[in-house]
Formats: C-alpha cells, structure tokens, sequence
C-alpha cells in the first residue's frame, strides 16, 4: 500500500459567511504517519479533516497530497478511505456488499472483488460475517466493518473521525491497539480526529492541537505532553499547574510535584482532597494562597495522606514550563 | 394453568386500554361487516336482518358495463397517479429537504395545501381551470388533479424517511468512489424508498377513493367507480353497491399487500 503526505497550505473555512471554523491552518502531515487532531468540540479539528476528504472546499488556501494540489478535485477522485463515528455504513447491503462497494466503484473483477473483501474482513477479524447485516452487529463490529471497507480500496490516506467515539471505554481502548497495529501494519498515512487526548497521545506518531480554527502547537506525544508551548495545550492536555508569578505564565505537571516533609520543602501547605486513581493518587494541596495539584505514584511503602494532612511540596526548577502568553 | 392467570390481580388500567382498543377497531371494522352482509344479502333493497346468502349483487356488478368500464378507468387512473405522485412527491421531498431552498417552509406548506382544501372546492377551481384553458375533460386531466391531491401524501411520509437520514452515509460512498449520480441510485434511492412507496400506496388509495374532485372532471360514459356508485345509488338502493364496495376494498387491500410484499413496508413503519 502506497501511502501519501498531506499538506494543508494557509485553509480557511466560514461557514455562513461568520462562523470561522478553520482559520489559516497551515500543517504538514507525512507519508505513513499517524497523526491526530486534537481539540475541544468546535475547534476545527473535524471541519479541517472534512477539507482533506473533501466535503468541504476552503474558502482560501490549497490542500495537497502526495505532493499534488487536489483542493478541486471532487471527493469520489480523492481515493481515499475514511471512517465516521457513525460509522456510516449502508443498512441496506451485507457486510461482504459494504466492503465491496468502493472496489465496485473503481471497476474491479467480481474474483478480484472476492478476494480482496476476504483479505479485508480477515485484517479486521469479521471473517465468516460476510453476510450479516449491520444492524445485526455490536457496535465494535460496525466499526470494523466500517474499517475494512475503508482500507479495502488501499487508499493513499485513511481519515477518521472520532471513530471510536460511540464505544465503551474497554472496546475503546482494544480498537485503539487494533488500529495502530493496523496502521503500522498497511503503512498508510493516518489522520485522526478527537477530542480525547488520552486517545491521541497513546496512539498518534504526531499531534495537532486545535484551538478556535488555529493549530496551537504540533509535536510528537513526548513533547505536547512536557513542552506544551501555550496555556491552552497545557490546559487541555492532561493536569497542570499553572503558576501566574512572572511575567510570563509557567506550567508543572502534577507528577513533578514531590510531596515531602515540611523541612525539606520549597513550600507549607494542607492536603485538601486525595483522590484515590489507582495506581497513583492525585492530591489537591493549599499552599501559599493557592491550589497545588500533586501525583504521587503509589511505591507501597507510604501509606497515602488524608485531607488535612500537613504536607511540604518540592520540586525542580528545570520541570517548570514556560508559556507563551 | 388457569388458575394461575385467574389469580392475576384485576388490572384496571390494561382492562380500559384493552377495551378502548376494542371498540376503536370496532368502529373500523363493523361499517365494513355491515357492507359485507348487504353485498351478500338477496333481497333487492337494503334491509336487516338479512334473510339469505347469495352472489347475485357481485355477479351484476361484474356483468354491469357501467361498472366495469368505471373500474377499469378507475384502476387505470390510480395507477397512473401512483407513478406520478410518487416520482414528483419524492423528487419535490428531495429537494424540500436537502436543496438550499429559499422559503422552505412557504414551500413545504404550497405543496402541502390540497390536503387543507375541501376536496369539492380543488375539484371545482380545477374544472373552472380546464375550462377558461379549454382543455375539456380528458382522462389526462383527471389524473392530474387526483396526482395533485396524492403528492402530499408522498411528500408527507418521504419527508419523514429523509428526516431521519444519516447523510455520513452518502459521505461514505462518495469517499469510496462513488458520482453523485451513483450515490442517488446505490444509496439514497434504497434507503428512501419504502417511505416513497408507503406514500405511494396512500396515493393509489386517495385516487382509487376520490369523488369529490372526479364529480366535476368525468365526463358521461367516463366515469370512474364512486362517482358511478353515486349515480347508481340515486335511483337504486341495492346490494350492487354493497358488492362493488367489497370489491373496492379488497381491491385497495391487494395494493397493500403488493407492495408490502414486494418492497417491504414494515421496514418504513420502524423508522
């Protein structure tokens, strides 16, 4: 499976002439890359994707992938495979006839048809389903159907958009192994909408953070995860601190916070809540005016504090983040 | 066994709707029993209780020329009006529903109006029409007015299907390949059909039925089955019209049943 670069150059997108949905994003995606939007609802995230696809024309600026400006060419040319949430597929028509479909479409023989809607059910383990009906699937089915019909017609680009949206949180993260793994598998360049960042770190090479129709900040999991550059990536991304002292905002990660003995610690304070994750506990501390959250992962030999508790917290210089403002 | 079911509490609130349900369906259902009765009763007026069992009234009515000939238009034209209603129906609730319209809702309510109207007075504006068009009576125009008089029907229960209609899923075939023109006819058209046709079936009916807009457009010796029966039933009260009756209704159940079988209504009843 060949795989293609996606480039967006400047795309601006207003719906009714006021709302701008995408505003000037310029994002270079590579070829054989996963690599996800990541934003709040109404951030653009769906709307940029929706351009690529091309259900959508930007208002100005270019698309390109592979290298060739496909900003006019209609969608049923672009050649490539995408997933809804919905999952979208035809009600109508047995699993076999809704992986068949885009084969179908491209003149395909009826035995290369068969063959290549096995192989498809068989990357997505639904073979022996071929002649089910959607609606007599479980959610997480559908999904893979609606995977297989999309990767069948070996598109240069598999969009998705929150496609594991609609599954429990189990299946969720079972599809989300299985997708990567696929991903890998076929080598083809993916792009990935959600609101769930969780999702997007665990699974995604890169990550577009969306904000208002802008991208706030592109970067490896690593890096949108330690180095978020605005307020609004360390915000969304995780838990954070957010210390207003200078001149310019600074961001630490909970779990950069020690918590330690009143003697040895930068500042005093007074445990407040402690919420009990697991394998960690998260510890909302008052200290110096102000609210500290603090992750302390479980070692099991400190025997976790209560609310109340005077504790000292602690931390190095180099962990602090500073914010663009 | 019975026992056990008499020791059930007496429920008041399952015992009214049970029986509310009861004689709703008896008022449906008992005007058609009494026809029944009169088709198959042999005295030569309409009377109670009936004293016999007889085929006499349906075999005048298929031996009638006046009759059959009605009929024949009658199914004839119903037929046409089917096609009709449903192509300009289904092709107006298309454009109603996904075309950027100005004055959708203006729209929607104009095509919806012949249903608002006293089917007389359509009927009379219509012949006062044709006649300043000097068009005369032609079947043609008959079938026109009892098309005009079905579109809401059509439009009515395709709007209803498109309603709920996940657009992701043309989305999806477009991605996969597919024109627009492909779209319509693999996707849009299958999963909008059975409202299309339940609609259809409604307009089959409302023609097959319609008197009072026939009234004003048939012209002598090109009647179709009501008005026939009115005119019968002016001068004769007897058991033809009960007969011609069944046969209507059962003629109007076949259509169902058709079209049930063949397309599967019951798909458009769950949505």
């Amino acid at each position: 499976m060949t795989s293609a670069s996606i480039k967006l150059e400047s795309v601006t997108k207003s719906f009714d002439g006021k709302v701008v949905a995408v505003d000037g994003v310029t994002l270079e995606i590579k070829a054989g890359e996963f690599f996800s939007l990541l934003g709040p609802s109404g951030c653009g995230k769906t709307t940029s994707l929706r351009m690529i696809a091309g259900f959508e024309s930007p208002d100005s600026g270019r698309v390109h992938v592979g290298g060739q400006d496909i900003t006019d060419v209609p969608v049923h040319h672009r050649d490539m495979g995408m997933v809804f949430q919905s999952y979208a597929l035809f009600p109508h028509r047995t699993v076999a006839e809704n992986v068949a479909f885009g084969l179908r479409m491209r003149g395909v023989s009826r035995s290369e048809i068969d063959r290549r809607v096995a192989a498809a059910l068989a990357q997505v383990a639904l073979t022996g389903f071929e002649h089910r009906r959607p609606a007599q699937l479980s959610g997480g089915q559908q999904q893979r159907v609606a995977l297989a019909r999309a990767i069948v017609i070996e598109p240069r680009v598999l969009l998705c958009d929150e496609p594991l949206g609609a599954l429990d949180r189990k299946l969720r993260q079972q599809m989300q192994f299985e997708l990567k793994e696929l991903q890998q598998r076929l080598g083809v360049t993916l792009v990935f909408v959600t609101h769930d960042q969780e999702e997007a770190l665990a699974m995604s090479d890169r990550i577009a953070v969306m904000n208002r129709g802008k991208v706030e900040q592109v970067g490896s999991p690593t890096e949108i995860y330690e180095r978020p550059r605005t307020r609004f990536v360390a915000d969304f991304i995780g838990e954070i601190n957010l210390l207003d002292d200078g001149s310019k905002p600074r961001a630490l990660r909970p779990e950069k916070i020690r918590l330690v003995p009143t003697a040895q610690a930068r500042l005093a304070g007074t445990v407040e809540t402690a919420n009990f994750l697991g394998g960690a506990t998260l510890y909302r501390v008052s200290a110096g005016g102000r609210t500290y959250l603090a992750r302390e992962t479980h070692s099991g030999e400190r025997s976790p504090r209560a609310a109340g508790d005077a504790v000292g917290l602690a931390w190095n210089d180099t962990d602090i983040v500073t914010l663009e403002s | 066994m019975s026992a056990a079911v008499n020791k059930k509490p007496f429920d008041l609130g399952r015992t009214a709707y049970l029986g509310l349900n009861l004689v709703l369906l008896a008022f449906l259902l008992v005007p058609i029993a009494i026809v029944l009765v009169f088709a198959l009763n042999p005295t030569p007026y309409i009377s109670f209780p009936p004293v016999g069992v007889s085929l006499r009234w349906f075999v005048k009515f298929f031996e009638g020329g006046d009759f059959m000939r009605a009929l024949w238009l009658s199914l004839w034209v119903a037929a046409c009006v089917l096609v009709l209603s449903v192509v300009i129906g289904g092709a107006c609730a298309l454009a109603l529903a996904r075309g950027n319209l100005p004055g959708r809702a203006f729209l929607t309510a104009f095509f919806m109006s012949p249903l608002m109207l006293p089917a007389i007075l359509t009927g009379l504006a219509l012949f006062q029409a044709y006649l300043l068009a000097g068009i005369g009576r032609p079947v043609w125009g008959l079938i026109m007015a009892h098309t005009l008089v079905a579109v809401p029907y059509v439009l009515r229960t395709t709007l209803a299907v498109l309603h709920n209609f996940d657009r992701r899923i043309e989305e999806a075939a477009s991605v996969l390949g597919a024109s627009p023109t492909r779209v319509f006819f693999e996707v849009t058209l299958p999963l909008i059909r059975p409202g299309v046709f339940a609609g259809g079936v409604f307009a089959f009916i409302v023609s097959f039925d319609q008197f009072p807009v026939s009234l004003f457009l048939v012209v002598p010796k090109g009647e179709t089955l009501p008005v026939v029966l009115f005119n019968y039933m002016k001068f004769d009260l007897d058991g033809a019209i009960a007969a011609a009756s069944m046969v209507s209704i059962l003629l109007a159940l076949a259509v169902v049943v058709a079209l049930e079988r063949l397309i599967g209504l019951k798909a458009y009843v769950k949505l």
